[in-house]
């Protein structure tokens, strides 16, 4: 009995080991290469529907992320359809599960091995894009990320098969450094990364910025599942005038700036790009950069009224890799044949121009695939809620 | 040297940890440490609960339900559903208390409900099987229950709104500000607890459950309706995590699909840590983990949480397998 009691609890253990385990290994590296008979280099002929690929986390974790950029790349699927445009689309889904990132890896496999998907608007996250690289260059698939922004991955290594259509760290960091120290002039800042990649490379950025100009800068750092923050903020110091969270899930700022208040602490937070959500992160008075979107354009309140008033921000950039990846389709299917390295080439010429991108920016791409002449404006929370340009 | 290396590296690991946490007391004042207190307290009297139902059904069916967790999550989402329906946190249709007191009962009634429903149908005919069987079955319900949520609930954060609900209010003890709902959190934990303490000691029921715990088949041979018992204990057990998932909504305010994962995970460490099938050891390791969380959050870097609260379950598998309270089985020969 002793004996069996012994080993139900070791097992127990295990598997509570094994099970955070894997829901840490954001940043632990998974390896493997393709190993699928990818038909890379098959010509086929094009048909009245054809298919991309979306990688997103759907389920796990990051769902809250993943959903929106599923649900950004159906609207402009279904927009696309809907103009008359030929050839029509359709959408093949891959649940990345972030930050479990032998799931992207799988997903990666999975596209590559389908010979129906011809690019893909995906992954999320930039360990994603890292590991499941291998798999997608062994297909000749070109991939389309909405989120992914760590600065070394178009160091050139990925060259004409990553593409990205939202700036990387080294564009958004100096705006927020800049902002903080020229505008804002905080002599003391705290920087809470949400322990995911994105977050963390972002903070080092900003902190590097800072710490460069004379700021004094601390660092703390936060599980993205965490929703009780009450003794991260016991800790920060009663002078700091601004805190740094470069989180993507705008429901714990939201939260963490409450419990801030709740704390009597009076530091401005400012937040990043992944929290840019008028619907969920309300505490007046906060900042946060994004890219220059407007608001109230057309398509944003049309997805807004079609998802329940939200309109869901963080996802709008993967409906921007989604209209890449069609358009490259397109252009590739215009002889009524079409190659994966064709539509790689392709997304490498894309443009979609300022007023037809949901970013309010144009969106085409350097030679290592980053976005050409990305930029971010930063914006401040209104007693309202709403979110007015500031800089 | 020698007595050094009587105490082995657990020990002295334990030493190096505690010095370092009354170094930084030392330098970071007593403010922060009762604050961290209060924090750990409010963390621990959740995870507290949530190891009460580990705990229990471990102790009469030797069983690890990992689907546990999320019961407390579907808990939350119960209190949030009734929060919403009559008229959410900014214009409650109700007196606050009395909305806060019927997502209490309903997320209650709804989660023990639940837990029976997962007995009858997951575990109960796996009673006999090996013992792996059913553990897989658990893991089955959790990934169930998970991605129902998400399809019912979809994957969108859900904000409980507290500081609308009751204000930003709370008591000044020194320099150490205590938010009411904290307080108040605390105390229905407590509450609660000291409630199952009298029932399984003073009732029928309870005594049955004891009974049952100690041996099945012998209870059976008295007369106890082993599978009645066993189902009060599901149903005891849930709800407890039901009242769990209310606290966390009303104490940190957000909810979502996949919470129930890692406060499940820390409720199990909590009920190891307690001594795995004995009551007041959930308690005592709910609380401790709760405040090991807060400290290590408080005094060391984030990303050190999680692994000093799950590296403490390894150093009990390893060192006290029993845990603080639990004691050692009777080997039947």
């Amino acid at each position: 009995m002793k004996k069996t009691a012994g080993i139900i609890l070791l097992v127990g253990s295990l598997v509570a080991a094994l099970a955070v385990a894997v829901a840490t290994a954001s940043t632990g590296r998974v390896g493997g290469v393709a190993s699928t008979a990818a038909p890379a280099a098959e010509t086929a002929s094009c048909g009245k529907t054809m298919a991309i690929g979306v990688a997103a986390p759907i389920t796990g974790a990051a769902s809250s992320i993943g959903v929106q950029q599923l649900h950004w790349a159906q609207f402009a699927v279904s927009k696309w359809n809907k103009s008359g445009a030929r050839p029509k689309f359709k959408i093949v889904q891959g649940d990345t599960q972030l930050p479990n990132v032998a799931e992207a890896i799988k997903v990666a496999k999975t596209f590559a091995s389908d010979k129906r998907v011809w690019v893909v608007a995906g992954p999320a996250g930039s360990q994603e894009v890292q590991d499941s690289f291998a798999s997608y260059k062994a297909a000749g698939l070109a991939f389309i990320s909405g989120s992914a922004t760590r600065t070394s991955l178009t160091d050139g290594s990925r060259k004409g098969y990553f593409f990205r259509v939202v700036p990387n760290d080294d564009v958004q960091g100096p705006t927020v450094g800049k902002y903080i120290n020229g505008t804002l002039k905080a002599k003391h800042v705290y920087i809470i990364d949400d322990q995911e990649t994105y977050s963390q490379g972002l903070a080092t950025t900003v902190s590097a910025y800072l710490k460069a100009r004379g700021v004094t800068v601390d660092r703390d750092s936060i599980s993205q599942q965490a929703s009780d923050f009450s003794s991260a903020i016991a800790k920060i110091p009663g002078d700091v005038q601004v805190v740094y969270i470069p989180w993507q899930l705008s429901a714990q700022a939201q939260a963490f700036g409450q419990q801030l208040k709740a704390a009597g602490k009076s530091a401005k937070l400012f937040g990043s790009d992944g929290l840019f959500d008028p619907s969920t992160f309300k505490i007046a008075g906060s900042y946060d950069s994004f890219f220059p979107v407007d608001t109230k354009a057309k398509d944003v309140v049309a997805y807004a009224k079609a998802h329940g008033g939200n309109a869901d921000f963080f996802g709008a950039p993967t409906a921007a890799a989604a209209g890449v990846a069609m358009l490259a389709v397109q252009k590739a299917c215009a002889d009524g044949k079409i190659t994966r390295a064709e539509v790689r080439k392709n997304v490498a010429t894309t443009t979609i121009t300022k007023s037809k991108s949901i970013l309010g920016l144009t969106v085409h791409f350097t030679a290592n695939g980053d976005l050409k002449g990305g930029a971010f404006g930063v914006y401040q929370i209104q007693t309202n809620g709403s979110y007015k340009r500031i800089g | 040297m020698r007595r050094l290396r009587g105490i082995g590296i657990p020990g002295a690991i334990l030493i190096a940890v505690v010095i370092f946490f009354v170094w930084e007391i030392h330098n970071k004042g007593w403010t922060l440490f009762f604050t961290l207190l209060v924090n750990g307290l409010t963390l621990g009297s959740v995870y507290a609960l949530i190891a009460l139902g580990y705990s229990m059904v471990y102790g009469i069916l030797k069983l690890l339900n990992f689907a546990h967790g999320d019961v407390y999550m579907i808990g939350a989402f119960m209190g949030f559903g009734v929060l919403s329906l009559l008229g959410g946190a900014l214009s409650p249709s109700v007196n606050v208390w009395v909305l806060i007191a019927l997502m209490f009962a309903v997320s209650m009634l709804g989660s023990g409900g639940l837990g029976v429903v997962i007995e009858r149908f997951a575990y109960r005919r796996l009673r006999d099987a090996p013992r792996i069987a059913p553990l897989i079955s658990a893991l089955g319900v959790s990934f169930l229950l998970q991605n129902s949520a998400l399809i019912l609930f979809g994957s969108r954060y859900r904000d409980y709104n507290t500081f609308d609900l009751v204000g930003f209010g709370g008591i000044h003890i020194g320099d150490v500000f205590i938010w009411k709902m904290r307080i108040f959190v605390v105390a229905s934990a407590v509450a609660l607890m000291i409630a199952l303490t009298l029932f399984v000691a003073r009732t029928q029921l309870g005594k049955a459950m004891r009974a049952t715990s100690f041996d099945r088949e012998a209870a059976a041979m008295m007369g106890v309706n082993v599978d009645r018992v066993i189902a009060s204990t599901f149903f005891i057990g849930s709800a407890l995590a039901g009242a769990a998932g209310v606290m966390f909504g009303l104490a940190f305010g957000q909810i979502f699909h996949f919470m129930g994962f890692l406060a499940g995970l820390k409720g199990f460490t909590a009920a190891v840590v307690g001594g795995i099938g004995s009551i007041p050891g959930a308690m005592v390791g709910g609380l401790l983990v709760g405040c090991v969380e807060a400290f290590s959050q408080g005094y060391a870097n984030g990303n050190w949480s999680d692994l000093i609260v799950f590296g403490i379950l390894i150093v009990f598998m390893l060192v006290r397998p029993t845990g603080l309270l639990g004691t050692r089985a009777i080997q039947k020969v």
